[in-house]
């Protein structure tokens, strides 16, 4: 879809919806928002939605951050930990890999 | 036109299919068949045995002709890892160089050439089932000796990389190997970045860690993967009574000999457990006496005797007496077996027939045979024993020598010992083991692929069964010079006749007068179905009658115990044979036979003698030869009370040859590629630059073209 053929509340309702989905664990969809709307948000001449939608692309692009920095961490405590957890790293596994520890 | 092309297309697929037969997989590879690999087991605290990365270890071909060559692989060998390709010979004297230090070692291919054995081999530990061995015995003893002399220890410990071997009657494959060798890999020196002979070994294994961790992974659902990655080992023990037991068959409880031996023994390769002297001629003794004794006390007089013989076959005895310590498991809560429950203080002896036959090719031109009966105190149940057995014996020219010791050999004993401590060490429970080595084995092959017929000089004579499965006498065999006084069949039988005479004894608490005895002629086919063919007539007729006739293999069943939700062969034919010797042959057909149900007695529909289905009483049975590890909730692993051994799974072995290239070419390959992305990476950028070049501009600005009359104008003008 093509921001620039989108009229301006248009693209707030969009951007709205975008953070909405997100808050429902989902942030992939706040990264994408984050990217998606970050010209419309910072960098086109101001424009009356604009301000709402800075706001929806900060708070977007800031949940994204903290949900990568999250998982970052539980992956790699998992990945470091899961042989020493014994039976509670293997029930956190989808897969069990075969023939090691 | 059309008709000319299809002609012509035909032609090139022929010439491209008569010229590239082979495919170019097998132009590269060559397959190394008939080996025997080297697989991975469990117990609660460690893994033990081979596997290889899941593609397959690959290594550099090196013969080792001595102990230089295997020196030089692991100290200056440089274009490694390698492929150790060594006789059984020599194994004993580089496999600890190679454990280790196992950096440039990816594999080892092991070899019999020739008939020549080396002096030992056996991967046994030298003190075989040592947890689970009485705390009070001692091994090695304090002069140092034990048991297992020249085990290496390998089937018990974690061997860093896949080992195959490869039988004598597979040589060729390792001829072909050979002249790979000397082609490709002779110059030691200058070996690094050359084509060079190589070896794949594929056995991965799908277990790891230890059997609790191995069993959790196996039974937790994951959602995508429900993959069973080990079983526990197991399978099925055989028990025998002279006289029918349990309730509502027995007035009162009749006191009982228990006399057992072991079916299983082990290899550290897959398929190769032959166990001749380890368990075949104990398992063959008790089977004959068992037979011989039901024939000199029939079931009919069984309310004529006070006492009963109970005949036990333990399976998985390599494991840590996985069959042997479910018993006394059992036992010790009065339940064993389930159909027919005794307790221990109903056993008023127990006699092991432990490992015998390995001495038998010392004495293999010497009518005599020294046997040792080990027991951890003179009881009076076991001087009594030991003294009606050594008349009987006498008379056969053989010997028995009491060894009173708390330093029992590896046997069932042990299991008792330890579980049944109490009864055991008060004498209420008294126990005696036959052996025929003391201190240490004279079977120098114990539970390893050269136990085998000829380690206990056995020659089959194939003489002709009677129609009703009448066995030739020993005194007429010899009479008439088929066997001699000093052939295995009839040592055996001796044996055999000798037990059954003192068990009389002490059931019928008189010496037997009749003339019944164990013939060397079933000795012979009992020995030649269990270590040279499956498909023998005892038993083709002790097969379950079925309407299709499966011919079995015309190999030896590997007595390995396997895994519990398997049933092996060895045990079913064990108990079967006693079904069709010792059993009562009932006139009934099949239905009839099938509708039986006498407490105390199992039916049995066989082949029997004329192939034509026998009705067989027996009181044989079969009960499970499980660890108690594996019943227990919450049985910690760890705590080496009872085996728990499991067996990992695996989804392929294979070995191949082939030559390896120098490394060159994929480094060309790779250099190649990389100049190439390069290449186009510019060209794009250059084409990128200069689009306009190559493209036509958009309808709107050919106005613009023109009225500029160059490129360069009308970019010009667009800025």
């Amino acid at each position: 879809m093509d921001l620039n053929r989108l009229p301006n509340d248009k693209k707030l309702q969009l951007c709205r919806w975008y953070f909405k989905v997100g808050c429902i664990f989902l942030p992939f969809a706040w990264a994408v928002n984050a990217v998606w709307f970050f010209k419309e948000a910072f960098v086109k001449p101001p424009f009356e939605e604009q301000k709402q939608i800075k706001k929806y692309v900060l708070m977007s692009a800031v949940g994204a951050a903290v949900w990568t920095c999250a998982l970052i961490t539980w992956v790699t405590v998992f990945q470091l930990n899961r042989v020493s957890w014994g039976a509670t790293g293997d029930m956190l596994s989808f897969i069990v890999p075969l023939g090691r520890a | 036109m059309a008709y000319k092309k299809i002609i012509l297309l035909l032609s090139v697929v022929l010439v491209i299919r008569l010229s590239q037969c082979e495919r170019l997989h097998e132009q590269i590879y060559s397959s190394i068949e008939g080996g025997a690999a080297c697989f991975q087991r469990l117990n609660g605290t460690h893994q033990a045995g081979c596997k290889s990365p899941m593609n397959g270890a690959v290594g550099v071909v090196q013969m080792i002709d001595d102990v230089s060559d295997a020196a030089w692989l692991v100290n200056n060998a440089t274009a490694g890892p390698y492929m150790a390709v060594v006789n059984t010979a020599m194994f004993l004297d580089v496999i600890d160089l190679f454990m280790l230090k196992s950096d440039n070692i990816a594999g080892i291919l092991i070899y019999q050439n020739g008939t020549a054995r080396p002096k030992t081999f056996s991967q046994e530990s030298t003190c075989p089932n040592e947890v689970s061995s009485d705390p009070a015995s001692q091994c090695p003893a304090s002069s140092g000796v034990s048991w297992n002399m020249g085990g290496t220890g390998l089937l018990r410990r974690n061997i860093p990389f896949p080992i195959f071997y490869l039988p004598q009657t597979r040589i060729e494959e390792i001829d072909k190997i050979n002249n790979c060798f000397q082609r490709y890999n002779l110059d030691r020196a200058n070996q690094n970045g050359k084509p060079l002979c190589s070896i794949q070994l594929k056995s991965f294994m799908f277990a790891a860690v230890n059997s609790e961790v191995c069993l959790r992974r196996s039974t937790t659902s994951a959602l995508l993967t429900p993959t069973k990655v080990c079983d526990p080992l197991g399978d099925q023990n055989v028990y025998f009574s002279l006289f029918p037991r349990g309730k509502g068959v027995e007035v009162k409880t009749k006191p009982i000999t228990l006399v057992t031996a072991r079916i299983d023994s082990a290899s550290l390769f897959d398929g190769l457990a032959p166990g001749a002297a380890s368990s075949v001629v104990g398992m063959v003794t008790l089977l004959m006496s068992a037979v011989t004794l039901s024939k000199m006390l029939p079931i009919s007089d069984s309310q004529l005797y006070d006492s009963n013989v109970v005949w036990n076959l333990f399976n998985g005895e390599s494991y840590d007496y996985i069959g042997s310590q479910r018993v006394a498991y059992e036992m010790k809560f009065g339940a064993w077996p389930t159909f027919a429950p005794m307790d221990s203080s109903d056993v008023k002896l127990h006699v092991e027939l432990g490992q015998i036959g390995g001495s038998l090719n010392l004495y293999s031109e010497n009518a005599s045979w020294p046997l040792y009966a080990y027991a951890a105190e003179s009881y009076t149940p076991v001087t009594e024993f030991l003294n009606e057995m050594l008349t009987n014996a006498k008379q056969f020219n053989m010997t028995l020598l009491p060894v009173f010791t708390k330093n029992i050999p590896p046997s069932s004993l042990h299991s008792f010992r330890r579980i049944l401590k109490n009864e055991t060490e008060s004498g209420e429970f008294p126990e005696v083991l036959l052996v025929d080595y003391k201190d240490t084995f004279t079977n120098a092959y114990y539970e390893s692929v050269f136990d085998d017929a000829d380690n206990i000089g056995f020659v089959y004579r194939n003489i002709s069964v009677g129609p009703d499965g009448q066995f030739v006498p020993t005194s007429a065999l010899l009479a008439n010079g088929t066997i001699r006084e000093w052939d295995v069949q009839v040592k055996i039988s001796r044996l055999a006749t000798a037990l059954a005479l003192t068990l009389y004894q002490r059931v019928a608490g008189k010496p037997y007068a009749d003339d019944v005895d164990a013939s060397a002629h079933l000795a012979d086919e009992m020995l030649y179905c269990f270590l040279r063919s499956q498909a023998c007539r005892l038993l083709l007729a002790a097969a379950y009658a079925t309407s299709t006739v499966e011919v079995p293999v015309a190999s030896a069943a590997p007595l390995y115990v396997g895994v519990a939700a398997q049933s092996n062969t060895p045990a079913i034919f064990a108990g079967h044979l006693l079904a069709l010797l010792a059993g009562t042959h009932l006139p009934l057909n099949k239905t009839g036979c099938d509708a039986l149900n006498k407490p105390g007695f199992s039916y049995y529909w066989l082949r029997g003698w004329n192939h034509t289905g026998v009705c067989m009483q027996t009181t044989m049975n079969f009960t499970q030869a499980v660890s108690p590890a594996f019943l227990l909730q919450d049985y910690d692993m760890s705590s080496g009370m009872y085996s728990t051994w499991t067996e990992s799974v695996w989804a392929a072995m294979w070995a191949r040859v082939f030559v390896s290239g120098s490394g060159g070419g994929a480094r060309a390959a790779a250099l190649a590629g990389a100049a190439a992305t390069l290449a186009a990476a510019l060209l794009t950028y250059w084409l990128s630059k200069h689009a306009d070049l190559l493209f036509k501009q958009p309808a709107d600005s050919i106005a613009n073209d023109a009225a500029s009359g160059s490129v360069t104008g009308h970019r010009y003008f667009e800025l």
